[in-house]
């Protein structure tokens, strides 16, 4: 869904081997006591810094994952309720090669509506009918993510639900020709409404991520507007930015 | 028989519904207020766009299992900041809304943008002293040792608060901040000044619920949602110049971002923040 959040800037070395890591205590591979390999193999092991390595592992550490023992080792903790992590599915989540497979959807709605009134408003040329997907989508049976995509019509009378399954909207789109280039997101912070609380298990004024993304095709034809509302606990947005690439020339931005 | 007992506990309390009840994050906060922000969001992103009514007194009772006088309270906060209307007979409406200015970050444009919401504010220098790295920060930025300089600093504009933010600059760059300097300027810039340039920014974005600190600095109420940031700052060779973090009101402050990918219709195709120059 929101891959385009950070998909491409990549994933930090250190939350790969975080990632590689979490899982395999998390499925058992390494089991609860047995003993993690040593630093430096975990540094041959996947062609990183130690630096990296200690990263991965001071985070795990952090999330009682692993201890570690001065002069013996780090280990594998006693199975404990491992609670989901933020870092760890916005990885999943932002990486094309992952979200389709590693995530469930589940669709709450899929039809062509009005435009809404905000969406009119702002941009007209959204024309008078849209359709509307409202999905929730999920990571070990945990919901993360309440996705709310407005589809112009004449781009969303080729998706059906059954095309779209659990593909991000723009992946579908993808698919169908309709590519979008641009996107220009706005992230915040609300609290949660009876309806979000709901979908995303937590509790009405919880607060709660929310981005809006507005996806453009390189003839700046408006592809899909999308309000994203995340459980700050188990989504959260990673930008890298490197100053080379700042814009000099300050662009108008309008959502 | 326990049923009567039941029976006027329920009575009793009309307002413990399912609606604010299962309050997770926002412990202690009035229920008035969960509804007072509900309905403040609704109005601030137009989903009950200006002159449009909001649902009746009976229908919030209703919907979020609330009693009348909560109901009626969240109602009479919103009148009072003028942002609905109460019409005898005919129902509540949202004001025509005098769009407060939101200030944003760009973070395609992240080293220009910080020093230009620097210009644009009052800065409050609260803590500016060398001090103990939290655990858990270290753990994750161990580059930051056990000591680092904490600066401490709230934002405003045009009066209002809008950002309280914690920087741990490493002792050894620490040390040559000036407190005046951070007066007026942003820390990227301060830094700039001083030599180590930072090139790059791995900015992380959240949401969390204001403990009693930021509510207080930040003039929000226990539990409002914040916008929760960090910005890891490191120059060449990814040596570690300062770790900001920062809690921001969302009606205040947002963070936004522009992405690109090329236009071959490959799915794969990746997104990267748009270039300059474009």
């Amino acid at each position: 869904m929101t891959r385009a959040t950070n998909a491409g800037i990549g994933v930090t070395r250190y939350l790969q081997v975080y990632t590689v890591l979490s899982q395999a205590l998390a499925e058992g591979d390494i089991a609860a006591g047995e003993a993690l390999p040593s630093e430096p193999s975990l540094v041959r092991q996947y062609g990183v810094s130690r630096t990296t390595v200690r990263r991965a592992l001071a985070r795990l550490a952090e999330e009682r994952c692993i201890v570690r023992r001065r002069g013996s080792g780090t280990f594998a903790r006693d199975k404990i309720a491992r609670t989901a992590n933020a870092r760890q599915n916005a990885a999943i989540i932002d990486d094309p090669r992952t979200v389709a497979t590693n995530t469930t959807v589940r669709l709450l709605e899929f039809k062509r509506t009005p435009a809404p009134d905000f969406l009119h408003r702002e941009w007209p040329e959204i024309g008078a009918n849209v359709l509307t997907i409202r999905r929730v989508r999920s990571i070990e049976r945990e919901p993360v993510a309440l996705v709310t995509s407005y589809i112009p019509e004449e781009i969303g009378q080729q998706l059906t639900a059954r095309r779209l399954g659990s593909d991000t909207v723009l992946a579908a789109l993808d698919k169908l020709g309709f590519h979008a280039t641009t996107t220009e997101q706005e992230s915040s912070a609300c609290a949660a409404d009876p309806l979000t609380a709901r979908h995303l298990d937590v509790g009405v004024g919880s607060p709660i991520l929310n981005l809006k993304c507005l996806a453009r095709d390189a003839q700046g034809r408006i592809v899909r507007y999308s309000n994203h509302l995340y459980r700050p606990d188990r989504y959260e947005i990673h930008t890298v930015v490197e100053r080379e690439r700042s814009l000099r020339a300050r662009q108008a931005m309008r959502l | 028989m326990p049923s009567r007992t039941a029976q006027r506990t329920n009575k009793s309390k009309p307002a413990r519904g399912n609606g604010f009840k299962a309050q997770r994050n926002g412990r202690g906060v009035a229920r008035y207020y969960l509804l007072y922000e509900h309905l403040s969001g609704a109005l601030n992103d137009g989903t009950i766009p200006a002159g449009g009514a909001l649902p009746s007194e009976p229908e919030l009772v209703t919907r979020y299992k609330l009693s009348r006088t909560t109901v009626r309270r969240a109602l009479a906060r919103l009148e009072e900041e003028g942002r609905i209307i109460r019409r005898r007979g005919s129902g509540t409406f949202a004001r025509q809304n005098r769009k407060p200015q939101r200030l944003h970050l760009n973070l395609h444009d992240f080293f220009d943008d910080v020093s230009q919401l620097a210009s644009q504010s009052t800065i409050a220098i609260l803590r500016f002293e060398m001090g103990a790295v939290p655990t858990s920060l270290r753990e994750l930025q161990p580059q930051l040792g056990t000591q680092a300089l904490v600066i401490q600093r709230l934002h405003r504009s045009h009066g209002a608060p809008y950002g309280l933010t914690t920087a741990y600059v490493p002792e050894r760059f620490g040390r040559k901040i000036r407190k005046s300097a951070l007066n007026n300027a942003s820390l990227v810039a301060v830094l700039d000044q001083l030599g180590p340039r930072a090139t790059r920014t791995e900015y992380t974005t959240s949401a969390v619920a204001a403990d009693a600190v930021a509510a207080k600095r930040l003039d929000v109420s226990l539990g409002a949602p914040l916008l929760r940031t960090r910005a890891v700052l490191t120059g060449g060779n990814k040596e570690l110049y300062a770790v900001v973090e920062s809690l921001c009101r969302p009606d205040r402050f947002d963070v936004r971002a522009a992405f690109e990918r090329n236009s071959n219709r490959n799915s794969g195709s990746r997104w990267h923040l748009k270039r300059s120059g474009g």
